[in-house]
């Protein structure tokens, strides 16, 4: 993504803003006092070492656990101290780092479900729709705990997509996937952005990945926001580099 | 075969059975079966002794016990649920056994329902159990319909989300609350409305139709059945109620043979008698009948 583009990602009005966020689990300060904003149909990858705090924030933003401090809102409405299911229903869906797929329904249920609030009486032909977007329909009638790596990774998607989000954040939605897999996702994340006009937020490992992907990232440390820009900005941080690979002090 | 008087039990026992796995079937362990069977129960032995019934009561006047029941319980669940259902596994199971605690000892000991001797002389309905038979095998093949229809409904799917994961249940913008409250509810109003029946049924009511062992004989019925499938709550109620009763010839020894049966059921039927692939099995058996 060119730095150009990112500039005028950076200059748009802002839909979801952090101001001042912290959490604080006992004596671990988990995230402290971290703020940014991301832009409608922007994608905006967050990176860190572990423990770093990027799940954490990733369960503020979808009301798993409430902010200590601080203020999140989505499209002008505020998040912070909403419930996952309120949150949902206001357009921002999740996946899960450690996948938590329903494992005693099978992979259509599990898109029925979350279903849920959609109208109509015949729910079944949209779930498919959505699994033949993710190349799972084949494997409509299997129970979800049957399935391979990558095609979870794909249903916990699907899944979230059908909850018809406007913003939808990836936890690691490539860990354990392998490099053709990984490509694909890449490919089928940007198409997804378009056709379901997503505001997407990625955390992921596999840095060149995000790289590819998004308009700007963020880097958590420490619970700290220690960086924040286009890859390539992010890429020449001297402040990254040291998270990283750990500066000579 | 049983009797027609064994079979009217047992058709309460599937009723009763189905009561405890509604909760279960979203993932809650509930206890609380025996407290809104007592309610209902109570509440028909009153509703029919203070009404002039010389001896027999109308049809029409039972099923109005039934509704006022029903609604009744329904507010007492709604009531008791909001704060109970947010304890979870052994902990709702315990606030649960409080509450048919309570209700037992304020059956005891209200002014107007009889202390422990209960209430006698219910008027009956029928002269006959066939009439009890139609009355609760109405009920129950009513249930049978409507939890047939929940498998592949919205509730019911979001029931069995909540029981395998109901973080991630919320996360898909389910209000996980209110659809464990639905079951709960729903599971009072099935007991409650079961207590009617069984009221006019035993002709006598008191205290002790709803205490703890009731409890546990009913979520036995839930664990020997099976708690996957509605159809494992209705054979293990018919099953266990039988029991007993079917034993009589074996004198004393038939209480310790029915403990064994339940102690020893989970040993050899872990997932309970009818099973998720029982069900698959008889789905294909089905199939292959349809397609000539």
């Amino acid at each position: 993504m060119e730095t150009a583009e990112a500039e005028a990602m950076s200059e748009q009005a802002a839909s979801l803003e952090l101001h001042g966020v912290s959490r604080r689990f006992g004596g671990l300060q988990a995230l402290s006092d971290v703020s940014f904003s991301v832009q409608e149909g922007e994608i905006f990858g967050l990176i860190g070492p572990n423990g770093a705090g990027k799940t954490t924030l990733f369960n503020l933003l979808s009301g798993v656990t409430p902010p200590t401090s601080g203020m999140i809102r989505w499209r002008g409405k505020r998040c912070h101290g909403l419930s996952p299911d309120a949150l949902n229903r206001l357009g921002i869906a999740r996946t899960f780092q450690n996948l938590r797929l329903f494992g005693e329904l099978t992979v259509l249920e599990n898109v029925l479900v979350a279903l849920h609030h959609q109208a109509g009486a015949q729910l079944e032909p949209q779930a498919l729709a959505l699994l033949e977007e993710l190349d799972l329909a084949h494997l409509a009638d299997r129970r979800a705990d049957e399935l391979a790596y990558g095609n979870r990774r794909r249903l916990e998607i699907a899944r979230a997509l059908a909850t018809k989000p406007t913003l939808l954040l990836l936890d690691e939605p490539a860990a354990g996937m392998n490099p053709s897999e990984k490509d694909q996702l890449c490919d089928l994340l940007a198409e997804m952005r378009q056709r379901h006009q997503l505001t997407l937020i990625v955390i992921e490992h596999h840095v060149p990945l995000l790289m590819q992907l998004c308009h700007r990232m963020a880097v958590l440390d420490f619970g700290r926001l220690i960086a924040l820009g286009s890859p390539e900005q992010i890429r020449t941080n001297p402040r990254v580099i040291e998270a990283y690979l750990g500066g000579a002090r | 075969m049983p009797d027609n008087g064994l079979l009217v039990q047992m058709i309460l026992g599937a009723l009763l059975g189905l009561s405890v796995y509604l909760p279960m079937a979203a993932g809650q362990l509930s206890l609380a079966t025996p407290a809104f069977y007592a309610v209902g129960g109570t509440l028909a032995a009153l509703m029919a002794t203070h009404a002039d019934h010389q001896g027999t009561i109308s049809l029409g006047a039972v099923l109005w016990e039934m509704v006022v029941a029903g609604a009744l319980t329904a507010a007492l669940a709604t009531l008791v649920g909001l704060p109970v259902l947010r304890l979870r596994g052994i902990y709702l199971a315990i606030a649960t056994i409080a509450l048919v605690e309570i209700v037992r000892v304020a059956i005891l000991n209200l002014p107007f329902t009889g202390g422990a001797t209960g209430i006698f002389g219910i008027p009956q309905p029928f002269h006959h159990p066939l009439g009890y038979i139609t009355l609760s095998g109405g009920l129950l093949a009513l249930c049978g319909w409507a939890f047939q229809r929940l498998e592949t409904s919205r509730l019911g799917r979001a029931m069995a989300a909540i029981r395998d994961d109901e973080l991630a249940t919320r996360c898909m913008g389910i209000n996980t609350t209110r659809v464990k409250l639905s079951a709960f509810v729903a599971s009072a109003v099935l007991a409650g409305v079961t207590g009617v029946i069984a009221a006019h049924y035993l002709n006598t009511w008191n205290a002790r139709q709803g205490s703890f062992d009731v409890a546990i004989t009913t979520l036995a019925f839930v664990i020997l059945g099976g708690s996957r499938s509605w159809l494992g709550p209705v054979i293990g109620g018919l099953l266990l109620t039988a029991l007993p009763e079917l034993l009589r010839p074996v004198g004393d020894l038939r209480l310790v043979l029915f403990g064994l049966v339940i102690l020893l059921g989970p040993v050899f039927f872990p997932q309970g008698l009818i099973t998720p692939a029982l069900l698959e099995k008889l789905g294909r058996w089905k199939l292959r009948r349809l397609k000539p």
